[in-house]
């Protein structure tokens, strides 16, 4: 439970730039408390579904699965922990405060470097679902899914031309699915 | 109606239907707290916002707390914060019980595996979205690729680039302000 709540600090602290910004961090610091790219790939698919921050349901999701109740409310607390701190620590100073650019700086540099952060999640997330390896070092391994493939090619396609709700997409994505299963 | 309890109810009732939080939250809050209520400018909401981007941390709710403690002092801050943070949680809470309960074989196994694809879309789509606002000049780019390349190859991990680049961000910055002047 300390583990987790002290993940979800860092996670809250580093965290700049919102929700997929801050989901790459989530990976990797997750993946050290034991979390499957599975289960992170299910948090993802849960994100779509359920509203509010990225980083908060991802708090109580990881904190319910490796704990349960009080664990999910330790780590969602922990994760809002700068907020307190940063934002009345700024209004108390607020006349005093011309250092806004740095802030603004900061989050220069970490907007373009979240890119390739996340590409870097999602290329995890397809090599296990389109290709059923861990990593790319498995390659060897490497097995083709036709289903997986077309559904991601599908939903990419519809998410980001015609910002299709995720709601419908993932319910496209379980029919094929179960679909495929029948066949 | 006192104004921590609407506090409460209008960052509870944005929480509750926006999606992956944010800025999408604004226009409800825009809606009640400056149209409705009037215990806001509708400017100092819009620079909260801005600045609620910029911090660390969540930033629907770093709004809830400029907004709550501008305010209701650090009553409103906890009432705002409280209204923005528990939708997410109880219905997450909900969701991953749900979750748990899932038997993982036959069928559901193949659905799962559809929707992972469909997950990983998402990000594939996320990092499609960012790229075209944030990536505009050659140092973006570097700096994305560099990102992408070092986290693959696992050279580095995510803590630290994140790090490098709020410093990377800082000097480029710097360096713009040098030649202007």
């Amino acid at each position: 439970m300390i583990t987790i709540f002290l993940t979800f600090l860092k996670i809250g602290f580093l965290g700049f730039g919102g929700g997929y910004a801050m989901l790459s961090l989530i990976f990797q610091e997750s993946e050290r408390l034991g979390m499957t790219v599975q289960q992170f790939a299910d948090l993802n698919a849960l994100d779509g579904l359920i509203p509010g921050p990225i980083a908060i349901n991802s708090a109580t999701y990881l904190g319910q699965l490796y704990g349960g109740f009080w664990t999910a409310v330790a780590a969602t607390l922990a994760v809002c922990v700068p907020s307190f701190i940063f934002v009345p620590l700024f209004l108390h100073y607020e006349e005093k405060n011309n250092d806004n650019w740095v802030l603004t700086a900061i989050l220069d540099g970490i907007k373009p470097a979240s890119v390739g952060l996340i590409l870097a999640v999602a290329l995890s997330l397809m090599l296990l679902t389109v290709f059923g390896i861990n990593d790319i070092g498995a390659w060897s391994k490497a097995s083709l899914d036709w289903t997986s493939l077309l559904v991601l090619g599908v939903v990419f396609f519809l998410d980001s031309k015609y910002h299709v709700n995720p709601v419908w997409l993932i319910l496209l994505a379980g029919v094929i699915g179960g679909v495929v299963y029948y066949l | 109606m006192h104004k921590n309890w609407i506090l409460f109810k209008v960052y509870l009732l944005a929480g509750t239907f926006t999606f992956s939080g944010g800025m999408a939250m604004l226009p409800v809050i825009e809606r009640e707290l400056v149209g409705k209520y009037h215990l806001i400018e509708r400017d100092q909401l819009y620079e909260y916002a801005t600045l609620s981007q910029t911090f660390p941390g969540v930033i629907a709710l770093n709004n809830a707390c400029f907004v709550g403690k501008k305010i209701g002092g650090t009553v409103g801050l906890i009432a705002a914060s409280l209204g923005a943070i528990s939708p997410a949680f109880v219905l997450m809470l909900a969701a991953t019980i749900a979750y748990q309960m899932i038997p993982q074989e036959g069928v559901v196994l193949s659905i799962m595996a559809a929707i992972r694809a469909a997950s990983a879309a998402f990000l594939f789509s996320a990092a499609y979205s960012l790229a075209r606002f944030n990536l505009k000049d050659a140092p973006t780019i570097i700096l994305a690729v560099a990102c992408f390349l070092l986290t693959v190859l696992n050279l580095a991990n995510a803590p630290t680039l994140i790090v490098i680049a709020g410093i990377v961000g800082v000097v480029l910055s710097r360096v713009k302000q040098v030649k202007r002047a």
